[in-house]
């Protein structure tokens, strides 16, 4: 790193930033510990005062440990369905040289333009038809859908970096294009693979209008939603409030303590090169 | 063999796949399908639900068709119960808020009209106030038992901060304005609102149309009369509430504060405003959040009188009541007639006023020493019993449909962005039912 | 899936591969899509059957100010994220991408916004921004009245300030590995040339991030054109409708006044404005050359 002399306008960019990314922060992790009359009272930036857990037990109690395991059931499902069937497609085309393919590819990419939003009024008849208003299996069905463009798009992009040779060498072998999905396009796009797993499950994690309006009971709530209702309900309290945003992100972090390597890899990955 | 193995390891990771998706199908459909047995009943989620669940409770020891209780939080319940009650979700009794909430349900023949039950059981209409048990009348039929309470909209205050600005609830509008200069010059926002919320900017609006114009010229209005909103006594509504926002009486932040986040609520009770023009509700939030301050500073009147305005000074606009309506396709109509009864038993009417709610039964009278807070409930009730008019809240009034524009309107004439021939044309171009 | 491999050319997947991820989008957002077309000529509010409307919600529509508005406000809000989120995003990235210590721990702060849902952070901002309980009530030379959500120019501000807040980590990070895998060689030679930081940043650095750069932007274009958590939950369209978005318009008709027909009409809207945008980004960027380019062999 011979070309990096100590940068000092980098340097206080870089501060200026951190206060900006910390001081909502430390409001939020402040205003947790603290009553609610001695949050009205002392203010938001005030130090850390008399030490309570009162609001995040508040918070568990009021259902919000059901909320995240449907969070987390949904997660894990959208990613699910969106690793079974965009790595087929990706490499579909990616090799392919169908007509259908290159149409079935603009399809994606016209999906990419389709925002979630436009669909919902359907969406909602879909679903409640199919009897699965009020289930989450009729929240992961239309979000794993609208996870698959991006993640068509990121997977495409890096399996079309396996370099030609190598598809020869194992036609050579009279290799089947399954064989040559198996042991040669999944193994090499690993990279492409945690990136999709990371999108998807951050698409899911934070998921709001499908929920919003295709489930209403507290069985089948995510975190999302819970927080929306905490904030909108008649009576709530700030303290309570960031108690439960603090909690909502847990399992994030802690995916992000124990895998930040992979985490960070697979979203630089979007990028490609 | 080496290729073999890893095939079969995907095959293993693609059956586990599966394998997690398929017994939440599973679960996901058997939410949607409901016993033939039980007739399904959707209310507001919120505090008050602790009674509903009671009510539930009592009901299920006796029937044998069973009752279930559905919640919707707060602020979703109308949009909701829209879209599922024609669909394979609809409940059997649903929560309400009467008039304009349940009209385009009974336009599309989708509500139960309750008077064969009140034929067989009058006390089902009896037992209620009658200004009350009518606002669930539509086009001559009855399709509503009241339920909950009455909400009527009133000046709230902290005593402590009047007190020291020298100024008293004002009983007039003149008054009022005096109170707003004096809390000025002693450097409090003299009114707190929730402009955020846009609906506490509506009850300024309601009040000042009732005390000048009286309450018909919002009849007039929802029936149609468009010309109404273009009158002498419109504008000079219009004119009055210009005059109180120009005079700083709300701060100038309003429209960042909300009351749902209990911003406005905190500005009364930390004393930062001295009053607040609020539901009922009011008082059991600051019971909530704010205890002290609820005991000792907490106070309440009625809205001001307007020096030669049409309006009675005893009318009262708000939430007249909720109530519970009967879908038409139910499959238990009989159990859902015992159910309703329920609504005028004396359980009922004291585990009501226990949560701070204020019946409007006939027999609410004998159990006011038992509410949550007897002196509230007292004045409240009162208040209702001798209101002349009590004007529906105008969004509940209006079709659905209309609330999106008249928010807007209200917010933007309120902030000065509207004029008042804009504010007019708004209005006039709202559906009305 | 069958063996269609000769020994004359490579084995070539078929088009079955591509069927169970097509059907599933198909049925869950092809499908739908059809129906809002089908509803944009339909009055329908949801307790009796839609009806045929012909033009009427479109002529509506056109007609409607607020929905001029609203895809203007669409369009102005993405262009404003995308505008801040880009050059703040492309420096920290570069600057990130370096390998010492602090870098690398202050890194790991930036990127706790991402930790958060969109609607955690609206929710988080919505209360650190209360005029009364929050930061401006203690910091009135910044905020003034901290009347943040009165006026348009301040919502929109808060809209775009939250977004970049959440956001910016995520285009970092794109731009941080796009920037370390540009080649050492590169910067080697023009210090060899005597090139200083600065030129070596635009003349190397910043072409070098092309791709990057791309994906960033229509990333940032689908987020802004789809932003909706954040406007229900810090503003609600307001004041007024001086934050109403598209995508939140539709929100309105659909569910706060029941009017499915103009609901879908204004989706297809949406849809049509999204996709003009996304065929110019594509267009643009090459990006739609990108299969031919790999399909060379």
């Amino acid at each position: 790193m011979s070309r990096t002399r100590p940068n000092f306008l980098a340097g206080f960019g870089s501060l200026v930033w951190l206060l900006v990314v910390g001081l909502p922060l430390y409001v939020m992790l402040v205003a947790t510990f603290q009553s609610r009359p001695d949050y009205a009272a002392n203010g938001p930036l005030a130090l850390p005062g008399r030490f309570t857990l009162d609001n995040y037990l508040d918070v568990l109690d009021s259902g919000f440990a059901q909320y995240f395991l449907n969070t987390l059931v949904v997660t894990v499902c959208v990613v699910g369905i969106v690793l079974l069937l965009v790595p087929p497609l990706a490499y579909t085309i990616v090799r392919s040289r169908g007509r259908a393919t290159g149409t079935v590819f603009r399809l994606f990419l016209l999906g990419l333009a389709i925002p979630s939003q436009a669909v919902i009024v359907p969406m909602f008849f879909v679903i409640s038809e199919a009897g699965l208003y009020d289930s989450l299996i009729g929240v992961i069905l239309p979000t794993a859908a609208f996870a698959m463009p991006v993640s068509t798009l990121i997977l495409s992009g890096v399996m079309r970096d396996i370099t030609p040779d190598l598809y020869e060498a194992m036609t050579v072998d009279g290799a089947s294009p399954r064989r040559v999905f198996f042991q040669l396009v999944l193994p090499l796009s690993r990279s492409g693979l945690s990136t999709i797993v990371v999108f998807s499950a951050l698409q899911a994690w934070n998921g709001f209008l499908f929920p919003l309006v295709l489930t209403q009971s507290a069985e089948t709530k995510v975190i999302t939603l819970g927080l929306y209702e905490f904030q909108t309900e008649h009576g709530v309290d700030t303290p309570g409030l960031l108690a439960a945003v603090v909690l909502s992100m847990l399992p994030i972090l802690l995916v992000y303590l124990f895998a930040r390597r992979s985490l960070v890899q697979g979203l630089m990955g979007v990028g490609g090169k | 063999m080496r290729q073999r193995a890893r095939f079969s390891r995907t095959v293993v990771v693609g059956a586990a796949a599966l394998a997690l998706v398929l017994p939440l199908s599973g679960c996901g459909a058997d939410s949607g399908a409901a016993a033939d047995d039980t007739i399904r009943v959707l209310v507001y989620g919120d505090a008050a639900n602790k009674v509903e669940k009671e009510i539930v409770a009592t009901f299920n020891k006796t029937s044998k068709v069973k009752a279930v209780l559905d919640t919707i939080p707060g602020a979703d319940y109308q949009a909701k119960l829209q879209t599922i009650i024609n669909s394979k979700q609809a409940p059997d009794v649903f929560f309400n808020w009467g008039g304009g909430s349940i009209k385009p349900f009974v336009d599309a023949d989708l509500l139960l009209p309750l008077d064969p039950f009140i034929e067989e059981d009058p006390a089902l209409k009896e037992k209620f106030l009658p200004s009350v048990f009518n606002s669930a009348v539509v086009d001559g039929a009855s399709y509503g038992v009241p339920m909950r309470g009455t909400q009527p909209v009133l000046l709230f205050h902290n005593g402590k901060v009047l007190k020291k600005a020298g100024v008293e609830p004002p009983e007039t509008w003149d008054d009022l304005l005096a109170a707003v200069m004096a809390l000025k010059s002693d450097g409090v926002t003299p009114i707190a609102l929730g402009g955020g919320d846009r609906w506490p900017t509506l009850m300024w609006f309601e009040y000042l149309y009732d005390r000048i114009a009286g309450p018909e010229l919002f009849e007039k209005a929802l029936a149609g009369d468009r010309e109404v909103w273009a009158s002498p006594d419109s504008r000079e509504a219009l004119g009055k509430i210009r005059e109180l926002v120009d005079a700083g009486a709300f701060g100038t932040n309003y429209d960042s504060v909300k009351f749902t986040d209990q911003g406005s609520a905190t500005l009364l009770a930390t004393g930062k405003a001295a009053f607040e023009l609020m539901g009922s509700w009011e008082y059991s939030t600051q019971q909530d959040a704010h205890p002290e301050f609820a005991e000792n500073d907490l106070g309440y009147s009625a809205f001001p009188s307007v020096e030669g305005g049409k309006g009675d000074q005893a009318n009262i606009v708000g939430n007249t009541n909720n109530f519970y309506s009967v879908l038409k396709r139910t499959k238990h109509p009989e159990a859902a007639a015992e159910f309703l009864k329920l609504m005028y038993s004396d359980q009922f009417v004291k585990a009501q006023l226990g949560i701070g709610n204020l019946p409007t039964t006939t027999n609410t009278e004998e159990f006011l020493d038992t509410a949550a807070s007897p002196e509230f409930a007292t004045f409240q009730y009162d208040l209702v019993k001798e209101a002349p008019a009590f004007q529906l809240s105008w969004d509940q009034a209006y079709p659905q449909s209309a609330a999106t524009s008249m928010y807007q309107a209200l917010q933007q004439f309120f902030n000065g962005s509207l004029d008042e021939d804009a504010f007019i044309a708004a209005m006039q171009a709202l559906p009305t039912p | 899936m069958t063996r269609t491999a000769t020994p004359a050319g490579p084995a070539r997947p078929g088009f079955l591969w591509a069927v169970p991820a097509a059907v599933f989008f198909g049925l869950f957002a092809v499908v739908p899509l059809v129906m809002v077309a089908v509803l944009s000529f339909a009055h329908w509010d949801g307790l009796s059957g839609p009806e045929f409307a012909g033009l009427d919600n479109w002529r509506t529509l056109l007609d409607d100010p607020v929905m001029l508005k609203s895809l203007w406000l669409s369009v102005l809000l993405t262009a404003l994220g995308v505008l801040v989120q880009t050059p703040l995003s492309i420096l920290l990235g570069v600057w990130a991408a370096g390998h010492q210590r602090n870098r690398a721990v202050l890194s790991a702060v930036y990127f706790v916004p991402m930790l958060l849902s969109i609607a955690a952070v609206s929710v988080l901002w919505r209360a650190v921004l209360d005029p009364n309980l929050g930061v401006p009530a203690h910091a009135a030379w910044l905020f003034g009245d901290g009347n943040l959500f009165g006026s348009q120019a301040t919502a929109i501000g808060v809209l775009v300030f939250v977004s970049t807040w959440q956001f910016t980590p995520l285009h970092t990070l794109i731009y941080q590995g796009a920037a370390r895998a540009i080649p050492q060689v590169l910067y080697q030679a023009a210090q060899i040339d005597g090139a200083g930081t600065v030129r070596q940043f635009f003349h190397i650095t910043l072409p070098q991030l092309r791709n990057a750069l791309i994906t960033s932007v229509i990333l940032m274009v689908v987020g802004g054109l789809t932003t909706f958590d954040t406007v229900l939950i810090l503003t609600q369209g307001g004041p007024g409708s001086d934050t109403t978005i598209s995508a939140f318009y539709m929100y309105q008709k659909a569910f706060k006044s029941f009017d499915y027909g103009a609901a879908s009409a204004v989706a297809l809207l949406l849809v049509l404005v999204s996709t003009v945008i996304s065929l110019v980004v594509v267009r643009l960027s090459g990006y739609d050359k990108m299969r031919s380019t790999m399909e060379g062999l």
